[in-house]
């Protein structure tokens, strides 16, 4: 028994360092933004994607959104939806369908030639979205 | 000095709110010894039927706060009948987590009733804050202050006046007991359940109506507000629930007034922290019993 | 495997170490609702030193594990005289306390022009590691579940063991394991730190997986939540909060065509179960019997081989 915790634990570390091939990757910036759809808690979300530093768009990935509940990780998290590309280069097209209204943290994840994954958190409403404040909890009135 | 006055003013008028949810709280803990994590979540639900009877019926505030108090009943009997009721007598975290799994039960049933962000829920009272020299007074405050301490008066009286407090105390002393020489506990503590709800629902509706706004985040943070009363001021005893509420208040006034509200809250948990390491008690509880309460 | 479903295992795996947190303590007879601040503790570590201070994942996850082992132990220790209520509310107020020390805490760096760290409220992104390393999802997680193997071999090693059964003791009664000798203060304290650690791996590994977390995700929802996943599954074995955790999240997507009444179906479900089993699907009887059929079967077959002649001794 002991040998085979030993086994397991060595094969974890090196399963860690194996992780470790350093090759940097191009960085992406998305802007998303995103507006009730035709049913509700459907949300259809247009999101331009450039390189973070060069402001290139990215063309050509696959992009899929998955969205999760910040207050609640895994529990609430949405099916991902594969975004379509527009012939506008670097934008992409997709629908989403929440569980409830309130704060979503959007996962745009990118595929393809470049790798990555950026997150954006927003409010969505009934008839809006909009930034996602920090909750304001009930307290004490000021005069 | 001025502002000392004032905040402590402040303080004392939102912690009789939290007292008021102490003092349920503190019934429910002080006969069952289990934690009722659906607390917060069943006053919501009162809320929530309150809010729609305001919004969809343009009902009147006296409507409304019967509404809220009912549903809370309602609701507490529900969660009574379904996570306390059924167990044995030694499962306390098997209750708690059942009232835990039903609280996310509430919370989404109140979503569907009010899918939205934030309602508006009627005001207590409307018009100019009270002023003593210089030291303003909100009107809706001070009834709510009133009803804490009146309705605090009634459960002390309740518990140490009549037969039916007399079995309540009882059953906290011994259920075994209790049950030999007659007394229907199961009932005692369905009742006792309905009334500490009832208080809930009153404690939520007087927090709701000065705060004019209900959000589906009301649950959690009434569940939450009580619970540090309730143990700040000592498990089970009536005085403590609400003294611990105002001091609480106090508390807060002060940290938000010159820290902002992050601070706030830190200071609530800080000085709870500071309470259970130092004197579990409470303000006015004995050492905690040597029977523990909700044991593993 | 299509990426959802990767997606979806890896945060299984990822939330059973809180899971296993919590119910390392339920061992030693004591609730804790505040594990997820070791998770939050770890999380955080763990992606400053990868993102800030540039270090390889294997050493960021061994320090999100110290830190959250030592922050459990400052913990454990003034709330060593605590049980019950007491000891469970105080983890809870802890647990808060560090979440709104997390609204508070700015750490950024400028790396590369950008601002990196964590930012108050707005929360920490962009840990990109496995990103800037070529990690794809799949091999993250082979990675959660070897590390999370690990754990649970622990777990099998630590329920032989002597430690193991004085966990057990103290949590059945505090006061006869003491008479017997047992130094209960030092074993409450050591399954504290491991406990805290283990969070502290999970958080690690959490903060990698989705590259942003914020102080709202380590709330009172994810204490409790894995506090419950120890109830549900059961508390006779270690595999009983994965079986919990499993339930949850894995039964959550299965009624996804419910979507609107997923929480009202589960947690009814969740309060029925809990009245028919009120230590979990998995509690002690059940290992038991599961334990006594396996060696019943074993005998059977090692009896089977031997010389007919010796068959009956």
């Amino acid at each position: 028994m002991r040998s085979a915790t030993k086994a397991m634990a060595v094969a974890a570390t090196l399963a860690l360092c194996n992780l470790d091939s350093a090759q940097a990757q191009a960085r992406a910036r998305a802007d998303v933004s995103c507006n009730p759809g035709p049913q509700t808690l459907q949300y259809d979300c247009v999101i331009k994607v450039a390189n973070a530093r060069t402001n290139e768009p990215l063309s050509g990935l696959t992009l899929t959104i998955g969205a999760d509940m910040p207050s609640m990780p895994g529990a609430h998290s949405v099916r991902p939806a594969v975004a379509t590309e527009d012939p506008d280069r670097g934008t992409y097209r997709a629908r989403i369908t929440l569980e409830m209204h309130g704060d979503w943290a959007l996962q745009l994840n990118l595929s393809g030639a470049t790798r990555d994954r950026v997150v954006k958190v927003l409010r969505f409403e009934r008839d809006r979205v909009g930034e996602a404040v920090p909750a304001r909890k009930h307290g004490p009135h000021k005069h | 000095m001025i502002d000392l006055v004032q905040n402590t003013i402040d303080g004392v008028m939102i912690g009789s709110s939290y007292g008021l949810l102490a003092l349920g709280f503190t019934l429910i803990f002080g006969v069952m010894r289990k934690l009722n994590l659906s607390y917060g979540p069943s006053i919501m639900i009162g809320g929530y039927l309150g809010t729609v009877l305001y919004l969809q019926y343009g009902a009147g505030l006296l409507a409304v706060a019967g509404a809220v108090v009912v549903g809370a009943v309602i609701t507490g009997i529900y969660v009574e009948r379904l996570c306390f009721a059924p167990m044995k007598a030694g499962a306390g975290i098997a209750s708690m987590v059942s009232s835990f799994a039903i609280w996310m039960q509430l919370e989404q049933v109140a979503i569907l009733i009010l899918p939205r962000h934030t309602y508006a829920f009627p005001a207590l009272a409307t018009g100019l804050p009270l002023e003593f020299w210089s030291l303003l007074v909100r009107i809706d405050h001070l009834i709510v202050l009133c009803c804490a301490l009146g309705l605090a008066a009634a459960v002390q009286l309740m518990l140490y006046r009549t037969r039916f407090g007399l079995g309540l105390r009882a059953i906290v002393g011994n259920p075994v007991a209790a049950h030999l020489v007659g007394i229907n506990v199961q009932m005692a503590v369905l009742l006792a359940f309905a009334g500490a709800s009832a208080i809930g629902g009153v404690a939520g509706f007087l927090v709701l109506a000065v705060d004019q706004q209900i959000t589906p985040m009301f649950g959690m943070w009434a569940t939450l507000k009580g619970l540090i009363a309730m143990m700040i001021g000592g498990l089970g005893s009536v005085p403590g629930a609400v003294l611990g509420g105002l001091l609480l208040g106090v508390l807060e006034a002060h940290s938000q007034w010159y820290f902002g509200p992050h601070i706030r809250d830190l200071v609530a948990y800080l000085v709870l922290f500071a309470f259970l390491v130092l004197r579990p008690g409470g303000l006015l509880g004995g050492a905690p019993e040597t029977t523990t309460p909700l044991k593993a | 495997m299509d990426d959802y479903l990767i997606g979806v295992l890896s945060n299984i795996g990822v939330i059973s170490f809180v899971a296993l947190s919590a119910y390392l303590l339920l061992l030693t007879g004591e609730i804790s609702f505040g594990q997820q601040a070791f998770f939050a503790i770890g999380a955080y570590a763990a992606g400053i030193a990868t993102a800030l201070w540039g270090w390889p994942l294997a050493a960021a996850l061994v320090w999100g594990a110290a830190i959250g082992g030592g922050a459990a132990l400052l913990v454990g220790i003034p709330t060593l005289r605590l049980h019950g209520l007491y000891f469970a509310v105080a983890t809870l107020a802890f647990a808060e306390m560090v979440r709104i020390l997390f609204e508070l805490f700015h750490y950024q760096i400028s790396i590369g022009g950008e601002l990196v760290g964590p930012n108050g409220a707005e929360g920490f992104r962009n840990i990109r590691y496995i990103f800037d390393n070529n990690i794809d999802a799949f091999q993250f997680l082979l990675l959660i579940y070897s590390l999370l193997a690990v754990a649970l071999l622990g777990f099998m090693l630590l329920e032989r063991s002597r430690i193991g059964v004085t966990f057990r003791m103290i949590g059945e009664d505090e006061t006869l394991a003491g008479l017997q000798g047992i130094s209960v203060a030092r074993h409450k304290i050591l399954a504290a730190g491991i406990a805290g650690a283990l969070a502290g791996v999970g958080g690690g590994l959490y903060a990698h997986l989705t590259t942003y977390v914020e102080p709202r995700i380590f709330d009172v929802m994810l204490g409790v939540h894995s506090l419950a996943y120890g109830l549900i599954g059961g508390l006779g074995t270690a595999l009983g909060p994965l079986l919990g955790v499993l339930i949850d999240i894995g039964l959550l997507e299965s009624i996804r065509i419910l979507a609107g009444y997923r929480m009202i179906i589960f947690g009814g479900l969740v309060a029925l179960l809990l009245i028919v089993r009120p230590r979990g699907l998995l509690d002690e009887q059940v290992v038991y019997w599961i334990s006594r059929l396996w060696r019943r079967i074993f005998a059977r077959v090692r009896r089977s081989r031997l010389n007919p002649r010796d068959r009956n001794v």
